[in-house]
């Protein structure tokens, strides 16, 4: 108790927990990711891969282009703006050079000076003047004190986050749509997360927000999601009528 | 230096010096400067100073076209096909102003730069010395048209009102006669607003000339559409309804000039200094060395809740030679602007290859920076100017894409109605207005609801989607499927089997044009991978419009 007291001193057991920061070192994140990085946050100057889910991508940018910050991406695919402005980043501060053709090394690099998180969809064949250029971009990361994100494999990242098991909700054979979608975020990487910690999130839930999921297993791969037999699910049925919903 | 009025007092005497659409002439200078040739005056043709998509800048001859600051830049070309572009380039703009400004130093020192193409000065002791303030202005008229530029100048109680007689001086000849101000007689260069008139010289000019945006906006909504309207409200309400920011400008336009400092000199303890070794003689390498200095002393700013509004350069040179240039900003400086003016004076005076320059003939070893003037910040600079500061980064970044890859390469997503994923989404050039219609919010029944996918494909991506027996799955003229889906194969990978679906959502658009007819039908299929997406069919073709994934 006598620790607890004196300010700026705290218990060894509370050094691990989740911190959502809000100083100018760190961008925040939704509190449903935050567990998945260290410090609860997306420390700036650091590079980070999201492979295999746009969904996934739009969830790490939504908390800090909400409160706020510049986002851009460049190369194709698009990312989809409906999906992005449901899960809540913010489309007037979110930047899109659709096509940087060869010179997107320098586009990338001078888009670092200026936003805060830059994603970057690296072309399929890369040349050994593309492996150069992302070190170089790697370490104007850290100096510029951006973010970058990467859809596909980056040497230098310091974490790598997959979607590793995903099960959709509210189709049935025939009827339904689809309403809601529980999966398995996978975080792995260098230092501190060289350990792989995996989180439930509902990406999105039923009513378009994106948050932790309870403690119900993930069923496997073939399991049925026939609305009727579905257990385990919410019961947050939208109807078929095609219905609008807009989120947030 | 010019003094600040004591309360009661008029505002001293000042001379502007304004060198008109100062980008434009920059730019053709430095071009014409690097190709060798020199054309004819750039007011003569039509150039315009781009940034960002928009116009910074552009010369007379643009001008009488239609062209105009703030237009976009696809705008202004279609007034004037063969307009000629530059970047826009503030280091550019900096270091040609440089010896205009030492001109005018040497025959009245003390000049103070507002921005490259703007400079004031403090026009008591030169009126003593030259007689008359019409004798000052043909002599710095003159200084400056050695220095191989025009120049147009005011004289009046204060910078802000002399700053706006000298932009006054191309026009408006008539106005100024009822102002009871000496129109400039042919070959003058300047106007001269008598001590004391400045309340009714600004009287009738337009509440933008204060040149803050967002109050201009508010007084003209309230109805408020001049100076002098503005100068007639109650101080005690100008200061309830807009802060003290506002009443600052409400004194400009009564003509009291600006607000009084905090310090007649700033404390010792603010000026930062850095010895350079071995001595400086290139751009970038003081550029490097300046931005430490520049950001300490910003840093001692903030932690004092202070601001800046005048701030000296100086530096001196291995041979002894002191160089030094006072930069003034009435809004007090960011951290990003006193780093830019560092930037530009040193390369002013490292450079002077642009016009006769005065160009020290040694290395630089030292650099001052000394905040002649500090104000209080208040919480508003704090607030606004980090906002401000991430929005002229991120304008900057921009600017250099689309430099690198042309002006419609930046684009932002604007939400617009519609059905298709595609057809909601927008892509608007940036600089371009993210104008909505039709209105994303209105129902659009047939839309597929909530949550949309997350991968749009461009390109169509060719499926099959084929039934138990192995047929390709139909959609009836009345929109009912022909089959229950069972297998999926995407671009001719493996099928896979499909556990969940539903549609046809129907998409008839267009019936009555023959040509533009296009009947889809869209299903969600989920597969036994556990992915999701959003297949269409039309005409008898599948294909993937989406992936949920």
């Amino acid at each position: 108790m006598a620790l607890q007291a004196v300010s700026g001193v705290d218990r060894a057991s509370r050094l691990g927990q989740v911190q959502v920061g809000t100083d100018d070192s760190s961008l925040l994140v939704l509190p449903a990711l935050a567990g998945l990085l260290p410090g609860g946050v997306l420390r700036r100057g650091s590079v980070l891969t999201v492979q295999g889910s746009g969904a996934l991508l739009l969830a790490l940018l939504a908390a800090s282009s909400a409160q706020g910050s510049w986002c851009a991406e460049v190369g194709s695919p698009l990312l989809g703006s409906a999906a992005a402005a449901e899960a809540g980043v913010a489309l007037d501060r979110f930047v899109r050079v659709p096509e940087p053709g060869e010179r997107w090394p320098e586009v990338v690099a001078s888009l670092l000076d200026g936003f805060d998180v830059v994603v970057v969809h690296p072309p399929q064949r890369r040349t050994a003047r593309d492996d150069q250029a992302v070190r170089r971009l790697s370490a104007r990361t850290r100096e510029r004190g951006a973010v970058l994100v990467a859809t596909a494999p980056w040497v230098g990242a310091g974490l790598g986050l997959t979607v590793t098991a995903q099960r959709w909700h509210g189709l049935g054979r025939g009827h339904g749509h689809l309403v809601a979608r529980e999966v398995v975020v996978t975080a792995v990487g260098r230092g501190s997360a060289v350990r792989p910690r995996r989180t439930r999130v509902w990406l999105p839930a039923a009513d378009g927000r994106i948050v932790a999921a309870g403690t119900a297993s993930v069923p496997p791969a073939t399991g049925d999601p026939d609305l009727a037999a579905s257990v385990e699910w919410p019961p947050q049925h939208v109807p078929r009528s095609g219905v609008t919903r807009v989120a947030g | 230096m010019i003094g600040r009025a004591t309360p009661g007092e008029l505002p001293p005497r000042t001379l502007a010096v304004w060198c008109p659409d100062w980008p434009v002439v920059a730019a053709v200078l430095s071009t014409e400067t690097a190709t060798g040739t020199f054309a004819a005056d750039p007011q003569s043709r039509p150039v315009a100073v781009v940034f960002a998509n928009r116009v910074v800048a552009c010369s007379a001859a643009a001008r009488v076209e239609g062209v105009r600051r703030g237009q976009r830049r696809r705008e202004a070309q279609s007034r004037v096909p063969d307009l000629e572009i530059h970047p826009h380039d503030p280091a550019r703009d900096a270091r040609a102003f440089e010896p205009v400004v030492a001109a005018v130093e040497a025959v009245v020192p003390g000049v103070e730069v507002l921005r490259p193409g703007l400079a004031v000065v403090a026009a008591r002791g030169a009126t003593r010395y030259f007689g008359s303030e019409t004798r000052v202005g043909r002599v710095v008229a003159g200084a400056v048209r050695d220095a191989g530029h025009e120049s147009r100048l005011g004289v009046a109680d204060g910078s802000f009102t002399a700053v706006q007689a000298a932009y006054s001086s191309v026009s408006r000849h008539a106005l100024l006669a009822e102002a009871g101000v000496r129109a400039p007689a042919p070959g003058e260069p300047g106007v001269i607003v008598p001590a004391g008139a400045a309340a009714d010289f600004l009287a009738t000019l337009p509440v933008q000339v204060l040149e803050d945006d967002e109050l201009a906006d508010l007084l003209v909504r309230l109805g408020v559409t001049t100076l002098g309207a503005f100068a007639a409200l109650p101080a005690d309400d100008v200061l309830a309804r807009f802060g003290p920011d506002g009443l600052r400008r409400h004194a400009l336009a009564r003509g009291l000039g600006e607000r009084p400092s905090v310090g007649h000199a700033a404390p010792p303890e603010l000026i930062v200094t850095t010895v350079l070794d071995p001595p400086v003689e290139r751009v970038d390498a003081a550029t490097f060395a300046a931005k430490p200095l520049a950001e300490q002393l910003a840093a001692k700013l903030a932690s004092r809740a202070l601001a800046c509004t005048r701030l000296r350069i100086e530096a001196r040179t291995e041979h002894g030679e002191e160089l030094a240039r006072l930069w003034r900003h009435d809004d007090g400086f960011t951290t990003v602007a006193i780093a830019e003016r560092v930037r530009w004076q040193l390369d002013g005076w490292l450079s002077g290859t642009v016009g006769q320059g005065p160009r020290p003939t040694a290395g630089i070893t030292l650099l001052r920076l000394v905040p002649v003037e500090i104000v209080d910040a208040g919480r508003q600079l704090g607030l606004w100017g980090d906002a401000g500061a991430a929005q002229e980064r991120v304008e900057r970044a921009v600017d250099r894409v689309l430099g690198l890859l042309g002006p419609d390469a930046v684009t932002t997503a604007v939400l617009c109605g519609g059905r298709d994923v595609a057809e909601r989404v927008r892509l608007a050039p940036w600089g371009e207005p993210r104008a909505v219609d039709p209105a994303d919010t209105l129902p659009w029944p047939g839309r597929l609801p909530a949550p949309s996918p997350a991968t749009v494909h461009g390109a169509p991506v060719p499926a099959e989607l084929t039934g138990v027996d192995g047929v390709p799955v139909g959609v009836t003229g009345r929109f009912v499927a022909t089959a229950a889906p069972a297998r999926l194969a995407v671009d001719g990978a493996r099928p896979v089997e499909v556990v969940g679906w539903a549609g046809p959502w129907a998409a008839d658009t267009r019936w009555w044009d023959a040509a533009g007819r296009h009947r889809r039908a869209r299903f969600q299929v989920v597969t036994a991978d556990d992915r999701a997406w959003l297949l269409a069919i039309e005409d008898g073709r599948w294909w993937v419009e989406s992936a949920y994934d």
